[in-house]
């Protein structure tokens, strides 16, 4: 054990965890990597490229070695970062990309082979032959550089998300954040005041400096009992702000129950989407790293992080305690690591600062004007090269902190393509003055690092955010704190010939940045891609700035000229379960039932996915084996006696107004101005560049009320067109819209004895056929008193008429009609039967109505009215529209036991079967019981002329070639006859 | 009246109902509704007494209530109505404007809340992008739902009510009762 005395940690709580299958124990306030660290525990993990050994780097979300998978089965979850994830007991973690032992990789000769593995290698390497790439090439590469693996099987953890608002949101919780929050907290702003860890106070929990003369984290608490206290505030810990977006909206994850070894019914993480009006960013800084040579040895870590884990998690990140460590720096707050360590009872070696003037803080020894040069340890760090003034020595440590400065978390001021501005004093890029609109970045964040610097900050960022909204904050008194040694020098990186990482994740070193220099990719946003840096999950954290600081030194160009790859979110990995947001299998999206639902499910009914609708596709009966069975029962039923179908799913719109004629006559390109009251009309709309765009009827309730039919897949579609229309194209007309599609359920019934079976259930209501003729439709009622619509109009080709009712009677009147209807055959059919009516009959559907066809096409060019404007009217009668001569045709095959196959191309027999010899296609085909045959129909080049003639329908995705003969559309009553019957 | 029986938009006899800790949801199927527009330059009427909402707002009396749905359109509410001609009722109330009836195109849910309103203000935060802070009694909104558009309408600082599309009764029952039960486990 490697623990220290002191720390944040509850050592009354102690905690069991695996380690690869090894049983180990931490304390609660422990992360996975502080407890790790405790148990001597130096290597974690093997490196993406080369294999390398690797730990431990960092002590927050910016670690680029410590992945590993979490917890076994189906809740496994690869690529957790060990430094963010919090003990629990009964942890299970291990190490990944490794195959055999962590220790024993054999897939280490990488590493051997790293002279053929430089940037851009497999550009280079695997080109040809091009087949080889998706086949072999991939896959292999994929296997031998990889991450943690998925367990394959569903994700059985649940999700959920939400919405927030509030005036001021403080992203990040330590210093500048707390007092941020405070700050707007106390002037009565609603405040969302959150953080990624599990408790507040950010970089004060790491640190031992004191608070207006209190340890830091007993003046965090009383902050936290103040917030708390305050009903205007919430907090949010273990969530983290991952991507800024439009009008001050903030995506967030919040950790539900990630720290719990069960859910217990919680879910496992939310996704929120805040909408603030202002927000404070106070997301603190990361450290970075100077390359230098075999700097990615286990035991080589930030010196901040070193620093936390010794001041809040009492540990010292030594294989054995009581083994040396060193740090390497090139400004004060590396010294301030050896200080605290020292405090801490740590054994320091001493300080490599790259400063010949290097200061002291402390009895530790100073190796002025020294860099590292090389270090040594095969699973760990055992000795570093110091090289001072050109003279090398080798010294034994156990553990190397390296700080290279501090680099503001800019990230989240800079999307929306914000872009960062260098500060010279800093050595860093700061938030840019055309960042995101409304986000104020604060304390670390922007370049006030510093413990008093930042309270300071934090204050003003708040009292910005207040008076940007017009609210008067209240005076704070802003704790004393330390204004620590900050003083620093560019040092960008050790020179020398052998391997230095920049990107650990990516196994990207500065030799990697030098070739993509010497191979032209100078552009930063080409050496990323080039050499892949900043590319792995963690997004290039700790290495962005320094590999262009390498780049920069090599064209000669500064910093700042050299410039930062494009920021975008997420800000840190972010799960696919919570960005799906919960709802999984029959519950992923929301079902629309029709009204007679549960009817059909009593009576065993097969549904269809229809768009958002679940219909009857069909009505099995015993005996019934095949689904086709079924559909040629129902068809023939409905020819021979009656049938009911719920059609509620066509779209109905309710259209009142002294001008509703003159919309409809704008909206359908044929008249319906002059329908009759008492009448309905079959009517056609079209797109705005002349092809057809939806079919329906439309009824004439009263003199200034209209109710449009719609098809059912476009019923929201030609709403919303129409209201378009009405508010924007003709505002100065009087007509309202409103859509009463759910509120009415609607049953077709067709069949010879439809009016029969509807004379038993209307109210005095004279249902003859001339008292209620084709194409009428009336309000009546029936079943004794209940208000309803009929409508005299067919889909099947026979007499039919269809019957609306308040939707809540719907599923009674269903029964009502199959108990009355008994005697006549009443069938009830799904939308198989409907289909195979009306292709039968001839009828259009959305098979005909592509958004490619016109009316002319379908042989209903006469219904584009001349006598009047409509929308697309005039662009219907365009060259390229009118010269289009394909038209609707039946199709029947020579060889009666052939199959026609709707999407097969049309063909005169003999040609080539080519795009250019191409004729047309069949759109719709059926079984049709009542020609005993299968039957299609199409499109046909000059169809309309060619009746009688054989045409190959092919379809050679399935091999099929079959002779058809064309014939008429209307296989059944083409006189229509029935209907008017 | 007829001698059909009506059932629920979620195919039952009688209204679903289930408590959340706090939160009790319960259908409400006897809201009548029906939309009423006016013409241009038409005089506001008053029907049922009710003076019509501004823009996201609600109104109520004991027995009737309007909640604003668009520029010179409201919702006009009939409680325990809904198995009557409301709209003719609606009709012979405001004879300029256009009605129709829409009892059917929508389900009811009733949201109460045991703890005066905060577990409201939490299971909204999980269901709509709406400021429920903000979102006082009277106010009223359209607004997406797990995909769904429906009507909310925060009756008092304890009731909540969400109307949503009839034949998508199930889909938001299922949303507002996990939403629900997730905010009390």
């Amino acid at each position: 054990m490697t623990r220290l005395n002191g720390g944040l940690i509850d050592r009354n709580a102690p905690l069991s965890f695996t380690f690869n299958g090894k049983r180990l124990s931490g304390f609660k306030g422990d992360t996975l990597a502080s407890a790790l660290l405790a148990n001597g525990v130096q290597l974690v993990g093997r490196s993406f490229k080369y294999h390398r050994p690797r730990g431990i780097f960092s002590a927050g979300s910016e670690e680029p070695n410590a992945m590993v998978e979490l917890r076994s089965g189906a809740h496994q979850e690869p690529n957790t970062r060990a430094t963010v994830t919090e003990l629990f007991d009964g942890l299970e973690a291990r190490s990944q990309n490794h195959v055999g032992s962590l220790e024993r990789d054999l897939m280490a000769v990488n590493d051997l082979m790293s002279p053929f593995l430089s940037a851009g290698f497999y550009y280079k390497t695997f080109m040809w032959p091009r087949a080889f790439w998706e086949k072999l090439y991939e896959p292999a590469i994929r296997r031998a550089a990889g991450l943690g693996e998925l367990s394959m099987l569903p994700d059985p953890d649940d999700y959920d998300r939400g919405f927030l608002h509030c005036d001021v949101l403080v992203i990040g919780a330590g210093a500048a954040g707390l007092m941020a929050a405070l700050t707007a907290g106390r002037s009565g702003a609603r405040v969302i005041l959150l953080d990624e860890d599990c408790r507040l106070g950010g970089r004060l929990l790491a640190e031992r400096q004191t608070l207006d003369g209190t340890p830091a984290s007993d003046w965090v608490q009383s902050v936290e009992a103040e917030l708390k206290s305050l009903p205007n505030v919430q907090i949010m810990t273990r969530t983290i702000a991952f991507g800024t977006y439009d009008h001050g909206v903030f995506g967030a994850v919040e950790q539900v129950s990630d720290h719990l070894l069960a859910p217990n019914g919680k879910v496992r993480q939310t996704l929120w989407r805040i909408t603030s009006k202002r927000a404070v960013l106070a997301a603190g800084a990361t450290e970075r790293h100077i390359p230098f040579a075999n700097n990615d040895r286990p035991g080589i870590m930030m010196a901040g992080a070193m620093r936390a884990y010794a001041n809040r998690w009492a540990v010292a990140p030594v294989k054995r305690a009581g083994d040396g460590i060193a740090i390497f720096t090139n400004n004060d707050d590396g010294h301030r690591t050896a200080v605290d360590l020292m405090a801490q009872g740590a054994k320091v070696l001493g300080v490599i600062d790259v400063r010949d003037d290097a200061p002291c803080f402390g009895e530790y020894r100073v190796f002025g004007g020294g860099t590292i040069t090389d270090t040594r340890g095969r699973h760990g760090l055992t000795a570093i090269e110091v090289t001072q003034h050109g003279s090398s020595t080798w010294h034994k440590v156990g553990a190397l902190g390296v700080s290279g400065g501090w680099n503001p978390n800019v990230h989240l001021a800079s999307h929306h393509r914000g872009r960062p501005e260098w500060d010279e004093n800093l050595l860093a890029f700061v938030p840019g003055a055309n960042g995101p609109v409304g986000l104020i970045p604060a304390g670390a964040a922007c370049g006030q690092g510093s413990t008093a610097a930042a309270l300071a900050d934090g204050v003003r960022a708040a009292k910005d955010a207040l008076s940007q909204l017009d609210m008067t904050a209240t005076e704070i008194a802003v704790p004393t704190a330390e204004n620590e040694a900050q003083a620093q020098t560019a040092f960008w990186h050790v020179p020398g010939a052998k391997r230095a990482w920049v990107d650990f994740q990516n196994d990207v070193t500065v030799k990697d940045v030098k070739l993509a220099h010497q191979e032209n990719m100078k552009p930063v946003e080409h050496l990323k891609r080039w050499t892949t840096l900043g590319m792995a999950t963690d997004q290039g954290k700790t290495s962005n700035i320094s590999a262009l600081a390498v780049m920069a030194e090599l064209t000669g160009k500064s910093i700042p000229e050299t410039g930062t790859t494009i920021f975008r979110p997420p800000y840190t990995g972010v799960s696919m379960g919570v960005l799906g947001g919960g709802d999984t299998g029959k519950h992923f999206r929301p079902h629309r039932l029709t009204p007679s639902n549960t009817w059909a499910t009593e009576q065993g009914a097969v549904f269809v996915e229809v768009g958002q609708w679940m219909r009857a596709q069909y009505f099995p009966k015993a005996g019934e084996t095949h689904w086709r069975q079924t559909v040629d029962r129902e068809a023939l039923a409905v020819r021979s006696a009656v049938g009911v179908c719920d059609v509620t799913t066509l779209g109905k719109i309710d259209v009142q107004g002294a001008d509703a004629g003159e919309f409809l006559n704008r909206i359908y390109s044929n008249m319906m101005g002059t329908l009759a009251v008492g009448k309905t009309r079959y009517g056609l709309m079209l797109r705005e560049e002349g092809t057809l765009y939806d079919d329906g009827t439309c009824a004439r309730l009263g003199e200034s009320h209209y109710v449009v039919t719609t098809t059912t897949a476009n019923a929201a579609v030609v709403y919303r067109k129409m209201e378009f229309a009405r508010q924007c194209l003709w505002p100065d007309l009087d007509v309202n819209l409103i859509s009463t599609t759910d509120a009415w359920a609607q049953f077709a019934v067709a069949g010879p004895k439809s009016r029969e079976l509807l004379s038993r259930v209307v109210d005095d209501f004279d249902i003859s056929n001339e008292g209620f003729p084709f194409m009428g439709c009336a309000e009546l009622t029936i079943c004794k008193g209940l208000r309803a619509r009929l409508f005299r109009i067919s889909f099947s080709g026979e007499l039919a008429y269809e019957l609306a009712v308040p939707a809540r009677y719907g599923n009674a009147l269903m029964e009502r009609l199959m108990e009355l209807g008994e005697d006549l055959g009443v069938t009830p059919y799904g939308t198989e039967t409907l289909g195979v009516l009306r292709i039968e009959k001839g009828h259009a559907t959305g098979n005909e109505l592509t958004g490619q066809t016109t009316a002319a096409m379908l042989g209903l060019g006469r219904m584009v009215s001349k006598k009047k404007d409509s929308i697309g009217a005039v662009l219907s009668r365009r060259e390229g529209l009118e010269a289009d001569r394909r038209r609707l045709v039946g199709f029947k095959p020579v060889n009666a036991a052939s199959e026609v196959v709707a999407g097969a191309h049309l063909f005169t027999k003999g040609s080539a079967q080519t795009t250019e010899t191409d004729q047309g296609w069949v759109t719709s085909a059926c079984y049709s019981p009542h020609l005993g045959c299968y039957i299609g129909l199409g499109y046909l080049e000059d169809g309309d002329t060619r009746k009688g003639e054989t045409v190959i329908a092919s379809n050679p995705l399935q091999g099929q070639s079959i002779e058809v003969e064309v014939v008429s559309a209307h296989f059944v009553d083409p006189e229509g006859e029935r209907l008017r019957d | 009246m007829t001698d059909l029986s009506p059932i629920t938009a979620l195919g039952a006899a009688g209204p679903w109902a289930k408590s959340y800790g706090p939160l009790s949801l319960s259908e409400n199927t006897m809201l009548a509704l029906t939309s009423l527009s006016l013409p241009a330059q038409t005089v506001v009427p008053s029907p049922f007494g009710l003076t019509l909402p501004e823009a996201g707002q609600s109104t109520a009396t004991e027995t009737h209530g309007a909640f604003w749905s668009g520029p010179n359109q409201w919702m006009i509410e009939g409680y325990g109505l809904a198995e009557t001609d409301f709209a003719a009722v609606v009709k012979a109330e405001a004879d300029a404007g256009y009605v129709t009836e829409q009892t059917d195109g929508w389900c009811a849910f009733d949201i109460e809340d045991a703890s005066n309103g905060d577990a409201i203000q939490k299971l909204m935060q999980k269901l709509v992008n709406i400021d429920a802070h903000q979102f006082s009694p009277g106010s009223a909104a359209r607004t997406g739902l797990e995909h769904m558009s429906v009507f909310v309408i925060r009756r008092s600082q304890s009731k909540l009510t969400v109307i949503g599309m009839r034949t998508l009764a199930g889909a938001l029952m299922h949303a507002l009762a996990t939403a629900a039960q997730r905010l009390e486990a």
